[in-house]
């Protein structure tokens, strides 16, 4: 060894850790059975222990730059063996949510999105665009949402606005992947460095995350990857269905490809009895599997939460957002369908929480699916598995 | 002066030694044991420490001390049933269960001979089997044999009764029940090996060739189930590498959340054991923390340095077979150098922890018990007193001392309440 290395405690990140859901921190004695039976950890230098470590020394770099913290896909098994009720599982995803923090830019936007009393502000946003709009206006005759003169045509700026929401979402998320990509080679040895096979990587890990491969090793909660599956897949589905709703506003101009999305089925509309009637079958069936999802996702976190804990606000926040956008889209179908003017306040709740879910995506726990992509790639690329 | 008599319940180190020094100090005491011997874990001990002598060498003295001392009672397979206050001292209930063997009996194994039954050896924890007509072990004391009413068919037409030419069987004893007037209460009630087949990753019960710290007594011990010869019991092979899994139910809130004071010190004795037998043999001791209290840290060096001994941080928290084999594996995360690693041995040894016996059997009196089923000493009612394991895990000297003390409580109120009458 030469030289000597010298530990820079970050008190206030110890702090940070423990308000972000990882109070039973300090609980920890470094005993290692997390490591041991946790089955999606690397044999060297395994995870969850060392990061226990780590985040009680309040070494926030180290953390920060560390691939592991997102290898770790909180099965829980570490927090069902703890000696202690240390729960590491529930300690990671609190430290997950300080690198989301930490790399997505702006970060006042995280600030708010990680704390529950700026809740009502960050909702205040949707509504009063919503609003202002013009989304108190409630039209007579028919419900409908997407029909020329329709509800929606009440709220010219709809499309751009949420297109608007997302492309920031994106940008944020790129930008913060790449910092966090930066900092994670910042730190790997020559060797490793020199060795990284970027394609493959990429590949593999596509392919591992569409069949949730690692995510079944869990066993403690073993029902969670089934959950999962249904919730990523129907985010699929309905990104799909965006994409080709999209395609026909440009075939078809002239109305907005929300509008589109909500276009009642017509057998005398030639797209829509073509290639495009596709759509709405997708869009159906994923927006079902996404209730079904959700709500499994609940249910479990209840089953489990003696042994695994019961998650963080974080946690639930997302869980909530997922749910309720879900439940209202599909009610708010259902009451159209039904000609119920109830169907426009539904659909206005519904459009909140989507544009919640857009708009703050690199702040929430939605960004872990970047954050965890980008983690498994580095990993792969530089031999870490 | 009469006065009543200082009841002990628990026929263990710590029980013993109370009733043998109120008794030596001329107070009348009575002992409830509920095994059929006296002695407890101690008897079942290879070696104890300091000295790492025989403890069957010092409980025969403290026998011939019994034996000597006409003040002293005390009834085997017995248990106290009840404990009502009264007139300053405390009216007891005992259940004596029968052991159908009387006091004619002279030990001479003509029964077990005879006997057709046989039942899982409890003393060395079902490694071996004996006769429904058995003596506990060798050197038990009372030097009688017991025939367990649960594994005697009873339809051999009475072998055992034609076989013994004391007279000394008597199939027609029947429980009995006493009723006592006692001064003071000891409560000794001792300590139960956790059962650490409820830690699911442990492979207790599962895994072929994992013992617990107790078992490994019992093998190590002359009079165990393999004459003192370490051979793993999946087939008797003599183990060349041997794992110690420390904590394995201790310091760990799903099990035992405190430490139980004593495995650290039992691993590294058997490790000593493992070496005397097989001079070439490897130890391993994997460890949260290695605790060897007091005057006992230069044990734990003298074994640290023995050679083919490690002793690795890291606690074990999975155990498996290895495949086509009778080898138990285990893994762990080699915390001082980050890795995680299997390693294949003959056999594992789990120390797994102290529970303290009323936990699963309460004792009918009144107290306050820690979440873990510790006796909480200044809750227990006036003139009755703890010593030993039953409120905190202690060694064997610790107990002896313990037991000295409430002793003289004991004595003490036994006085004051013959004052009184």
């Amino acid at each position: 060894m030469s030289g000597t290395t010298i530990l820079k405690p970050d008190l206030g990140f110890v702090n940070e850790v423990i308000r972000s859901g990882g109070e039973s921190l300090k609980k920890c004695y470094q005993c290692a059975t997390c490591s041991v039976v946790c089955n999606v950890t690397p044999e060297d230098k395994p995870f969850p222990r060392k990061e226990m470590l780590q985040a009680q020394w309040g070494l926030k770099d180290q953390l920060m730059k560390n691939p592991d913290i997102w290898l770790c896909h909180q099965c829980s098994d570490c927090t069902a063996y703890c000696p202690r009720g240390a729960k590491p599982g529930e300690v990671l995803g609190a430290i997950r949510k300080m690198s989301i923090k930490e790399f997505s830019a702006p970060g006042f936007l995280a600030k708010m999105v990680g704390q529950p009393v700026f809740l009502l502000v960050l909702f205040a946003v949707p509504v009063l665009l919503l609003l202002a709009e013009g989304a108190g206006h409630v039209p007579a005759g028919k419900v409908a949402f997407g029909l020329p003169g329709g509800f929606l045509f009440s709220m010219k700026w709809i499309d751009p606005l949420f297109t608007a929401a997302a492309l920031f979402a994106l940008a944020s998320l790129g930008l913060g992947v790449r910092k966090y990509w930066k900092a994670m080679a910042a730190d790997l040895p020559a060797d490793r460095a020199a060795n990284i096979n970027l394609g493959a990587a990429i590949k593999e890990t596509v392919s591992e995350i569409l069949a949730h491969k690692r995510f079944q090793k869990c066993e403690t909660t073993k029902g969670r990857s089934t959950a999962h599956l249904l919730v990523f897949y129907s985010f699929i589905g309905l990104f799909i269905t965006t994409c080709l709703a999209f395609v026909k506003m440009i075939l078809d101009p002239g109305t907005g490809y929300l509008a589109y999305l909500h276009h009642p089925v017509q057998v005398s509309d030639s797209f829509l009895t073509g290639l495009f009637a596709v759509y709405k079958i997708i869009g159906n069936a994923s927006a079902v599997a996404l209730v079904a999802g959700i709500l499994l996702m609940m249910s479990n976190r209840f089953k489990n939460a003696k042994k695994a804990g019961m998650g963080s606000y974080f946690d639930w926040l997302f869980l909530t957002i997922i749910a309720v956008l879900g439940i209202t889209g599909l009610l708010a179908e259902l009451l159209r369908i039904s000609n119920m003017p109830a169907a426009y306040p539904v659909y206005v709740i519904h459009l909140c929480f989507v544009f919640f879910l857009f708009a703050y995506a690199p702040f929430s726990k939605m960004a872990h699916m970047f954050y965890r992509a980008t983690a498994m790639v580095f990993a792969r690329a530089t031999g870490r598995g | 002066m009469a006065q009543d008599p200082i009841l002990v319940i628990g026929g263990g180190i710590s029980g013993l030694t109370a009733a043998i020094e109120a008794a030596e100090c001329g107070c009348e005491a009575v002992v409830v044991e509920k095994n059929a011997y006296l002695g407890g874990r101690v008897a079942q001990l290879n070696k104890y420490f300091p000295k790492l002598c025989p403890p069957l060498c010092g409980l025969e003295i403290n026998y011939r001390r019994i034996k000597e001392n006409p003040r002293l009672t005390f009834h085997t397979q017995a248990e106290v049933t009840s404990i009502t206050a009264s007139g300053g001292g405390y009216n007891v209930t005992i259940q004596v269960a029968p052991r159908f063997v009387n006091d004619k009996c002279v030990a001479c194994d003509a029964c077990a001979q005879a006997c057709p039954s046989e039942r899982s050896d409890d003393f060395n924890f079902g490694m071996s089997r004996t006769k429904a007509a058995y003596l506990p072990f060798d050197q038990a004391f009372p030097q009688k044999y017991v025939i367990d009413g649960a594994s005697c068919k009873a339809d051999c037409g009475k072998k055992c009764q034609e076989a013994c030419k004391y007279g000394a069987i008597d199939m027609d004893m029947k429980p009995e029940t006493l009723n006592l007037k006692v001064s003071a209460i000891v409560m000794a009630t001792g300590w139960n090996p956790y059962d650490i087949t409820r830690a699911d990753n442990l492979g207790m019960g599962k895994v072929k060739n994992v013992i617990n710290n107790m078992m490994m007594e019992r093998l190590a011990a002359a009079n165990g189930p393999t004459s003192g010869k370490i051979l793993r019991p999946s087939d008797g092979k003599e183990p060349k590498k041997v794992a110690f899994v420390q904590c394995a139910g201790s310091r760990d809130e799903n099990h035992l959340p405190y430490c139980s004071y004593i495995c650290c010190l039992a691993s590294l004795k058997h490790i000593s054991y493992v070496k005397e037998q097989y001079p070439e043999a490897q130890a391993t001791m994997f460890y949260i923390d290695v605790r060897t209290p007091g005057r006992y840290e230069k044990f734990y060096w003298k074994v640290r340095d023995m050679e083919g001994v490690t002793l690795t941080k890291g606690k074990v928290a999975k155990i498996y077979n290895a495949q086509g084999t009778d080898d138990p594996v285990v893994v762990i995360e080699d915390v001082l150098s980050g890795k995680k690693v299997e390693e294949q041995f003959d056999m594992v040894v789990l120390a797994s922890g102290m529970e303290a016996s009323q936990r699963t059997r309460p004792v009918p009196v009144s107290v306050s018990y820690t979440p873990e089923g510790m006796i909480i000493p200044s809750s227990l009612p006036p003139g009755i007193y703890a010593s030993g394991t039953a409120k905190s895990p202690v060694d064997v000297a610790k107990s002896m001392q313990e037991a000295t003390g409430v002793a003289l409580k004991s004595i003490s109120k036994l006085l004051s309440a013959g004052g009184a009458n």
